[in-house]
């Protein structure tokens, strides 16, 4: 499994840092908001060392702002934590569910960016199978990127993991502009990802969406 | 001087127009592109205070579009990312590029610098 992440050569690498770039990007814009509502406390105990009447529910607001952006702070570094602990072993039991919940979570920034919305499905029993997590997530990661590159302003992309025939399957739906994305429109790294796990991908024009086929399930 | 600010992060933007109010500075503010375009139909403004991501519509498009209606207006930007050499080539119309989170007196003096009043 070494040889194969040498063979992604910087694709991986590519990956691991448009996650951090959009982790710290949404970090910025949590510790924005902190600062803001910091900085009207000071205005406030300013105005009222002044004589002005303090309204208890302006501050109120500000507390609440504070701690809704510690929660939302702790659920950003929790996934960017199992997204960084994904390369502590080259293969793992892997509950699909789960790990297409992750990269969708870690991708929503992009994909409100185009004003689409990421929804996992999740399996009405776990999908679980051995696999090499981080090439997993890169291959979601890279999937995601051409369905929202071709889907558009408004739509919702779903991941819907299946077990089929002893078969784990990622289905990416709601893809709008199958037909003029593809071929061309995967980014470039799927395929030496598809090799390197054994996996394979295959359009379906007429449903509009992209099934994942990642292994035997556990 | 009127100033509108436009942010899809609502909590940062609400909270940033209340602390300029506060400093009696006439302010709106927009969570959307086109609720933007809405308030510069109503309001004459001087200066823009740009996201540079937005859903949609990214800063830099946003400013050409008002720069288009409103030739006059000065532009400042605000980013999430790291560094604001990341886009001081995006936009020679660009006023001055600040790093969130920003300390209050910053933006002021480079609104106040944008608008030659300093």
């Amino acid at each position: 499994m070494t040889a194969q992440y040498d063979a992604l050569g910087g694709s991986g690498l590519q990956f691991f840092g448009k996650v951090s770039a959009s982790v710290s990007h949404e970090l910025k814009n949590v510790l924005a908001i902190i600062n803001e509502n910091a900085g009207l406390l000071e205005d406030l105990t300013f105005a009222a060392r002044r004589g002005s009447p303090i309204d208890p529910d302006r501050l109120e607001r500000a507390v609440q702002n504070f701690s809704k952006q510690i929660r939302r702070a702790d659920e950003i570094l929790r996934n960017m934590n199992r997204f960084a602990h994904s390369v502590d072993q080259f293969e793992a039991p892997v509950d699909l569910g789960e790990l297409a919940g992750l990269v969708a979570q870690l991708a929503g920034r992009k994909a409100a960016m185009g004003r689409i919305q990421l929804e996992t499905m999740p399996p009405s029993q776990p999908v679980v199978l051995n696999t090499n997590p981080f090439l997993v997530e890169n291959l979601i990661w890279l999937t995601l990127e051409f369905a929202i590159a071709a889907t558009a302003a408004g739509g919702t992309i779903g991941l819907v993991p299946e077990k089929s025939d002893g078969a784990v399957l990622l289905h990416i739906t709601g893809i709008s502009d199958m037909a003029g994305s593809l071929p061309g429109g995967m980014p470039a790294g799927h395929e030496e990802i598809l090799a390197a796990l054994g996996a394979t991908m295959s359009p379906d024009m007429a449903g509009s969406r992209v099934t994942l086929q990642l292994g035997q399930a556990r | 001087m009127r100033i509108l600010l436009v942010d899809d992060e609502t909590e940062f933007v609400a909270t940033l127009a209340e602390r300029l109010s506060l400093r009696s500075m006439a302010v709106d503010y927009a969570t959307t592109a086109q609720e933007a375009l809405a308030l510069i139909e109503e309001h004459a403004y001087d200066l823009a205070v740009l996201d540079m991501k937005m859903p949609g519509t990214s800063g830099l498009e946003l400013q050409s579009t008002l720069k288009e209606r409103c030739p006059a207006m000065k532009f400042i930007f605000l980013t999430g990312h790291g560094s604001e050499t990341d886009y001081i080539t995006g936009s020679s119309e660009a006023s001055s590029y600040l790093v969130k989170p920003v300390a209050i007196d910053i933006l002021i003096a480079k609104i106040k610098e944008a608008l030659g009043k300093w």
